[in-house]
């Protein structure tokens, strides 16, 4: 414990060189910006600034990619609060009581408390992290391969279990995932597969195209498909001084910004889109235990303070399966592990070990990130809410701009490009037909990793395919990954008798 | 952050006069048709993005785009697009050195 402390401001001092400092702050007001901005998230928005930081050391990088992921998070509530048109999945929650607030002329105190509630979560999430990650890493030394492939089969699953409606969307787009992921030079042997004498298929798709065209393109087409009328909205915008939560706020804010941020991280560290279910499940447990739960709904703060914790906490502990295991288990960790590998560095049990720096670097930048999120947000909500009059119609070329420059700019190649096209208007398709594109672009980035880990544990075992349930870490994945997938189809056959009864 | 300042100010003067006309003239959006010719310029800018290079490509894709989207006004169109294209060869080009294709302007 006093080791990591020691590691801690170690952290502090490389976090606080003015270059990281400078990328920290850069992160961070990229992040928020894309929170406010409906159209782009944090998935398209780190995706985007990837190339940004090719220059840079790889722990300046992650700093920066990570500010932009839990800024997103700040910036998501303001256009809940003031609009009512979530800016990122994560604050759909905070649409129901904050813009009921703002009706009532409290936006100030709700973005207020969003944001305090905001910085108390990450910053005792990042302790969490502090004092979980480098026993967990020990612990994680024991996984070899075989323990590896049941881990990413279990994230997989549960993942498409959680995100969307259907099972099987979601199973269908991993999967399509998975397919795509094999695309390329073999990572074992070598040989090319699938590249139908293209050279360059030779080196996969590039699933940064992928994340932009999903996430970004698609996203931007689905809103430009909308009739213009939907465009323009009314906004609040409130003046600095309104700003101020009350004491009797405060109080009743207290608790669920407590029970939001324990909420947040327990959900962070299980596969899926933590964020949004860390607010689902805050909301729930505040309105089960309020001794008024008619005023959710109405504009109760306890319901913009407990999700907006929440998700902030999620935030911060999703950052332990991928520094640790090195196994993301939502989409913006998987676009983080991807900015890591291009840095070079790859992530896992031995990072903590190997890049000290960057790993408590980013940590510490986390603690600061928070606190320059706290100043942004709080008196500047005023500039951001403003940012939010400009037309859809000026916002959407700009970010097509962007995508389009974000992606020749990776490899300097036209050929991604049209790889961003193709998966834009796939994504575009997907959202129509309420297909996932989270678990696909999970499956992408994993899917060699899960392709290695899996020959490597049959070449362990000579082709002995008891490998996986002989091992009992192994053995105990499999079967809660089993169990997962056995619990809807029980729930289906419970539903179709209870119907056949009456 | 210096862009979305222009873009607010440029907004900040245009609510200022359709603020008279609005209540008037609500049109329709053929959306399907809209999204077909959104998607039909950026295949088409990636077509000739080397060679026209990345200023002009990011001229007109912004000019062709705002116009589809409704920003209708000449007066209004071409200055942001103009300013826009600037803005990122700076950015990009300039100060980020970006190797972005210089097409036949050449820059």
């Amino acid at each position: 414990m006093f080791e990591s402390l020691q590691h801690l401001i170690n952290g502090f001092g490389i976090a606080t060189t003015i270059h990281n400092l400078l990328y920290c702050l850069i992160g961070a007001i990229v992040g928020t910006l894309i929170g406010v901005l409906p159209g782009i998230g944090p998935i398209a928005g780190i995706a985007l600034l990837i190339p940004a930081t090719f220059g840079l050391n790889p722990t300046s990088a992650i700093i920066m990619l990570a500010g932009i992921y839990y800024g997103a998070m700040y910036g998501g509530s303001t256009t809940s609060i003031l609009l009512n048109v979530p800016g990122e999945t994560a604050s759909v929650i905070t649409c129901i009581d904050g813009y009921q607030m703002a009706q009532k002329g409290r936006a100030g105190p709700a973005l207020a408390i969003c944001a305090i509630g905001s910085f108390i979560a990450g910053t005792i999430g990042i302790f969490g992290l502090v004092f979980l990650a480098p026993p967990l890493a020990e612990a994680a030394l024991a996984f070899g391969p075989p323990e590896y492939f049941s881990l990413m089969v279990f994230g997989f699953i549960v993942l498409s279990n959680v995100t969307g409606t259907s099972l099987t969307k979601s199973l269908m787009m991993a999967v399509i995932g998975l397919i795509i992921g094999t695309i390329g030079l073999d990572p074992v042997t070598g040989d090319a597969r699938f590249t139908f004498g293209s050279i360059s298929l030779l080196g996969g798709i590039e699933f940064v195209a992928v994340a932009i065209g999903l996430f970004g393109i698609g996203e931007v087409l689905v809103n430009v498909d909308q009739p213009s009328e939907m465009l323009e909205q009314h906004v609040f915008v409130p003046r600095l001084r309104e700003l101020y939560p009350t004491l009797q706020d405060l109080k009743k804010s207290i608790g669920p910004i407590l029970r939001g941020t324990g909420i947040g991280f327990g959900v962070g560290l299980v596969p899926g889109p933590a964020p949004v279910i860390a607010t689902y499940a805050s909301y729930m447990t505040e309105r089960r235990i309020s001794k008024h739960p008619e005023e959710f709904g109405k504009g109760a703060i306890e319901g913009v303070a407990g999700p907006e914790s929440a998700n902030n906490a999620a935030c911060q502990s999703a950052f332990i399966p991928l520094f640790v295991l090195g196994i993301p288990f939502a989409p913006p960790t998987a676009i983080l592990l991807g900015a890591l590998l291009i840095h070079g560095v790859s992530p896992g049990p031995m990072l903590i070990g190997q890049h000290p720096e960057l790993f408590w670097g980013v940590i510490a930048s986390m603690y600061i990130g928070n606190f320059i999120l706290l100043i942004l947000n709080l008196p500047f909500v005023p500039l951001f809410a403003n940012i939010l009059r400009i037309p859809k119609k000026i916002l959407l070329p700009l970010v097509i701009l962007f995508c389009i420059t974000g992606m020749y700019t990776v490899n300097n190649s036209i050929f991604d490009i049209w790889m961003m096209l193709l998966f834009g208007g796939l994504g575009f398709l997907m959202r129509k037909w309420a297909y996932e594109g989270a678990p696909l672009l999970l499956a992408l980035v994993l899917g060699p990793k899960l392709e290695v880990a899996f020959r490597q544990s049959l070449m362990i075992s000579h082709g002995d395919f008891g490998v996986f349930v002989n091992r009992p870490i192994s053995m105990v994945f499999l079967l809660a990954t089993a169990i997962f997938l056995v619990i809807p189809l029980i729930r289906m056959v419970l539903k179709k008798q209870r119907k056949e009864v009456s | 952050m210096a862009l979305s300042s222009l873009l607010l100010l440029q907004l900040f003067f245009k609510r200022r006069q359709t603020i008279v006309k609005k209540g008037t003239v609500v049109e329709p959006s053929g959306s399907t048709k809209q999204l077909i010719f959104f998607f039909g310029t950026m295949v088409l800018v990636t077509l000739f993005f080397n060679r026209l290079g990345f200023p002009l490509s990011s001229f007109l894709l912004m000019l062709t785009l705002l116009r589809i989207l409704g920003v209708k006004r000449w007066t209004f169109n071409l200055p942001l697009s103009f300013m826009t294209a600037i803005v990122c060869y700076f950015l990009f080009v300039q100060w980020l050195k970006i190797p972005l294709p210089k097409g036949w302007v050449g820059l």
